[in-house]
């Protein structure tokens, strides 16, 4: 079989250009699809985590991420972010080359718990206190439960703890001396009982989403039945008890979180609160900044308290409902809670009034905020308040709701030409999550919708299921155009709770608009003619959405209401609107 | 080119046709190079050894002394990745395969490159926190695979790295008061104060300390919990073997679940009992049982949060804990894996670690060291807080089966937990 030179090189020119093509189309094809994707992703916007809808799609990550995304709760986001931005820059590396980094994501813990059991969009979390762990634990085992003669799965792997502090009920100075202070301890039931009969006496307590708003609940239930540790389901569902906790719960002004509290503490003083539960930590900070007008003291429940004891724990995400927690993770969150352990960190944790975890440190040594300070008490708590089993809690839990102060909450909504689009949509989200956080039976909602005037006004209605989904048709079916009436849309739904007169509840109404006011009938001068003549107290929070919108007029709104202006974008409405929704 | 010579210059090609498709198949499929005829040596070698709590910060230490120095075998050199895992959330893993090892008919060459891959995790070597955890993670696999995973003798076998027995600690003032009222203290002792309907007041104690309450180790987070339990069933009983019948004789069950009834709940206790005691104060208990070791590491920070000396006390019915450093012989680990296992083992009992251990409150294991040896031996530190370098004459409980801490925890759970 003899071939010819001249076809030979004919045949090897021919593979050599057919490769060559072969090779070309390939990259083409490949070019083409990841093109396309971008331009996809481009013009609908789509972000991690997010869909076009704004809801939650499956979390993923490479399976050699570095990247350690945790969960922390509000009271600890600012330290640890910067302690986070700390330990990135310092630029630490995994054997495989990879730069570790950790992000963090402010949720509450309640909310972490419920995140962990699905696909988390985080492999760590550093909630308030380890009891949360434990629901994690429980619940896991309870959707996975161990083959006979086998052993559970844990959800929650290793943890440590990088600062404790102690639940306390924080008094100004001398309402602690008139409640006692420092001759005797002062405990729950004092303040409770103070509560009830003194109707000029103010407290607060955040809601059961976090540990110490769990645990000032549950002192309500155990001073209720009379004990400090049993707490069963049917001592917690008497109804002498239920009695008790929602006279105490009555008295309760609103259930807010801690950076919001400071700020209306600064903001109005002893006007605003006579005492509150909080950490040992809050109490020194508070102490700490120069400019107060009083100091708190720290009361250690004589009855027994809780500890905020702050645990960094991973998650043992094995892939069974989503991706797994890579190698990499893992080593990342090895080398952060070294850090978090070491002289620097612990010294600064020190400093901002947690104790550290690391007990080489004195507390009552060199320049730590112990020292010399009469508000706080470094040999206490000395006694503990039993927390009763994860079913009793949750009846306890189930119970609060219901024996809450009620609340009648006003969603005024801007829904003006300029809310059209993605900020509606993230508006929609936004508004569901509120609702969604509102468990109360006895918790009413409406809804005013605004553009050129009242678009609608969606009366209260119980969140009951009927009255739920109908409010979510509601918000569902909200439309962009017009005009913005922003004053003529509060006005409308403060009418409407005076209307009502419903002193037993905590009234209020929370505002949201992305522009200025330029179309309502009524001015702000009409509204706070209004709020002189009223009857009813009306708490009024406003939110300035986006960079357009008027907010000489909401802060003004906001201070005649008594209640906060908040600035936010598209990133952080939804959790703006959960942390206003933890009030009531 | 006559036939003959067509043919030779055919098989020629095809040969070297076939050998160098094979080639770019593995440099494409990327094919591990030990597969082949020949064993590709690694530039480096990471072994991980699983490691119960009490003994982790004592064996990082000596992984950081290792990997710092010059280490080889057969000339690789070799790291060591230390893993802090509870023996008994081990023990689970272990049970539910979730480590991955493989299926007796597979061997790693019939994997896939995926497969093989998440074979790199998988840990070389085990340090529980005792020898019964090592027999009981054997009894799961034997099971499944016919054949046990750890050794008992031979060069692999499991050698204890250091041990440590549980023993009573409390804060001064509480330990005497409860010491006047009652007596020696004993689980006996301890369940009389926890019964006492008044608390402390009825203890000879000051009111203000509430009511008493008992320290011991989270069953669910850290394996000590059950050595605990056994303990206080041996007393119960008078003696050092309890069955399942003894856990679930109602009688017993009563007792205990009064004694538990004492046992603080921070919710927020970890698996590290004695650091809880020294961050919480009275609060994580006026005193209990606990791991020798972690007490001693823990009695500086309980003196310096506290200011109150605790006082340390030894049990007549004791569990010891012998973390024995047990290396996988299965085949998911290679050999050079398993040898620079053993090279870290021998490390871990050389007298220098051994020295170090005693830093951390472990007795050793090599016998030629004694636990007064160095100064910094918390043996040696602690004294008058009662420590002793001899155990007084204690009775030793035998290590439990299977179904009996399957009972003690699935009680525990019901009882107690929930």
């Amino acid at each position: 079989m003899n071939i010819s030179p001249k076809r030979k090189r004919r045949y090897i020119r021919f593979l050599i250009i057919g490769g060559v093509m072969f090779f070309l189309l390939c990259a083409c094809a490949i070019t083409t699809v990841r093109v396309g994707q971008w331009i996809i992703d481009s013009l609908f916007g789509n972000e991690p985590g997010v869909d076009r809808d704004g809801q939650t799609v499956i979390f993923t990550w490479p399976s050699n991420s570095a990247e350690l995304t945790v969960a922390v709760s509000a009271d600890m986001s600012e330290m640890l972010v910067e302690r986070a931005r700390v330990f990135n820059a310092s630029n630490h590396r995994t054997p495989d080359g990879q730069q570790m980094r950790v992000e963090l994501v402010t949720m509450p813990p309640q909310k972490m718990v419920e995140r962990a059991l699905q696909q988390p969009n985080f492999q760590a979390l550093a909630p308030d206190s380890s009891l949360w762990l434990g629901r994690i634990d429980q619940r896991w085992a309870a959707l996975y439960p161990p083959e006979e003669g086998g052993f559970a799965a844990s959800r929650v792997g290793q943890s440590i703890r990088y600062a404790v502090s102690p639940i306390v009920i924080a008094a100004w100075a001398d309402t602690a001396r008139q409640l006692g202070w420092p001759q005797q301890a002062i405990g729950w039931q004092q303040i409770q009982a103070k509560a009830t009969e003194d109707a000029n006496f103010k407290w607060n307590h955040p809601s059961t989403a976090n540990a110490v708003g769990m645990l000032a609940t549950l002192s309500e239930f155990y001073a209720g039945a009379g004990i400090t540790r049993g707490l069963t389901e049917e001592i917690a569902t008497r109804p002498t008890v239920l009695e008790y906790v929602r006279d105490v719960e009555a008295t309760v002004r609103f259930y807010g979180e801690g950076g919001e509290i400071m700020q209306r503490l600064q903001d109005e003083g002893r006007d605003f609160l006579d005492v509150f539960v909080t950490q040992e930590q809050t109490v020194i900070a508070w102490n700490q900044a120069g400019n107060r007008r009083e100091q708190l003291v720290a009361l250690y429940p004589k009855e027994g308290t809780l500890w905020a004891d702050h645990p960094l724990a991973l998650l043992e995400l094995d892939g069974r409902t989503g991706p797994a927690l890579t190698n990499n993770q893992r080593r990342t969150y090895q080398a952060f809670t070294k850090f978090l352990l070491d002289d620097e960190s612990q010294l600064a944790l020190l400093q901002a009034g947690y104790r550290p975890a690391d007990l080489t440190i004195d507390l009552k040594a060199g320049n730590s905020p112990f020292v010399n300070n009469n508000a706080v008490d470094a040999q206490q708590p000395q006694r503990v308040l039993q927390i009763p089993s994860a079913s009793v809690v949750d009846v306890v839990l189930n119970v609060w709701r219901y024996t809450k102060r009620p609340t009648n909450v006003y969603l005024v909504v801007d829904t003006s030409g300029s809310m059209e689009g993605r900020k509606l949509r993230r508006t929609k989200t936004a508004l569901h999550s509120f609702v969604a956080q509102i468990q109360g039976d006895q918790d009413k909602i409406g809804l005013v919708e605004f553009g050129s005037g009242v678009k609608h006004l969606e009366p209260l209605q119980s969140m009951d299921r009927d009255g739920r989904s109908q409010l979510l048709q509601v918000i569902e079916s909200m439309e962009a155009r017009g005009y913005t009436a922003l004053v003529d849309a509060v006005r409308s739904a403060y009418m409407d709770l005076q209307s009502m007169a419903d002193t037993a509840a905590i009234n209020a109404i929370v505002v949201m608009t992305d522009g200025r006011e330029n179309d309502s009938h009524f001015e702000l001068r009409d509204l706070q003619a209004a709020m002189d003549e009223a009857q009813v107290p009306v708490v009024i929070f406003t939110i300035a959405f986006g960079q357009d919108a008027d907010e000489r007029l909401l802060q003004d709104i906001a201070r005649l209401g008594g209640g906060q202006f908040r600035r936010a974008d598209e990133t952080d409405i939804e959790e703006l609107y959960r942390i206003i929704s933890t009030y009531f | 080119m006559n036939r003959t010579r067509l043919l030779f210059v055919v098989i020629i090609s095809s040969a070297v046709l076939v050998i160098v498709g094979t080639l770019a198949w593995r440099m494409l499929t990327d094919t591990p190079g030990d597969a082949g005829l020949t064993i590709a040596r690694p530039e480096s070698l990471t072994i991980r050894v699983l490691t119960a709590l009490p003994v982790e910060p004592w064996i990082r230490a000596a992984a950081d002394d290792f990997n710092a120095g010059t280490h080889t075998v057969d000339g690789v050199p070799i790291e060591v990745e230390i893993i802090a895992m509870d023996g008994l959330t081990a023990l689970g893993k272990w049970g539910r395969n979730d480590f991955g090892a493989l299926p007796a008919d597979v061997r790693p060459d019939d994997l896939s490159t995926e497969e093989r891959a998440a074979l790199n995790d998988f840990p070389t070597a085990w340090i529980p926190d005792s020898r019964y955890l090592v027999e009981l993670a054997n009894a799961s696999y034997k099971e499944r695979l016919g054949r046990d995973v750890f050794l008992t003798d031979g060069q692999y076998r499991a050698r204890p790295a250091a041990v440590s027995l549980f023993i009573w600690g409390f804060y001064n003032s509480r330990g005497q008061a409860l010491q006047k009222s009652l007596g020696d203290i004993s689980w006996s002792t301890i369940h009389d104060a926890a019964i006492a309907p008044a608390g402390w007041p009825e203890l000879g104690g000051d009111p203000s300390w509430g009511f008493f309450k008992l320290a011991i180790p989270d069953p669910r987070k850290n394996v000590g919990g059950l050595a605990t339990m056994i303990a206080a069933a041996g007393e119960y009983y008078d003696r050092t073997d309890i069955s399942v019948e003894d856990v679930t004789n109602p009688e017993f069950q009563t007792w205990l679940a009064e004694l538990m009834g004492a046992a603080t709940d921070l919710s927020g206790g970890s698996a590290y009992t004695a650091e809880d005691f020294a961050l919480f104060g009275y609060t994580a208990g006026d005193g209990g049982q606990f791991l020798e070791s972690d007490l001693l590491q823990n009695l500086q920070g309980i003196l310096t949060r506290w200011e109150e000396p605790p006082i340390i006390l030894y049990p007549r019915f004791v569990t010891w804990f012998d973390f024995p450093f047990s290396v996988w012989v299965g085949p998911e680990t290679s050999a050079l894996e398993k040898n620079a296992a053993l090279a870290f083992q021998r490390f871990l009992l050389n007298e220098t670690q051994q020295h170090q251990a005693l830093a951390f409150g472990l007795r050793p294991a090599n016998p030629t060291v004694p636990v007064n040896a160095t100064e910094d031996s918390l043996f040696v530190r602690w004294q008058e807080q009662g420590v002793q370098d001899v155990v007084p004459r204690t009775t030793a409980m035998r290590s439990p089966n299977r179904d009996v801490l399957l009972a003690l925890l699935r009680w525990y759970e019901l009882n107690v937990a929930q």
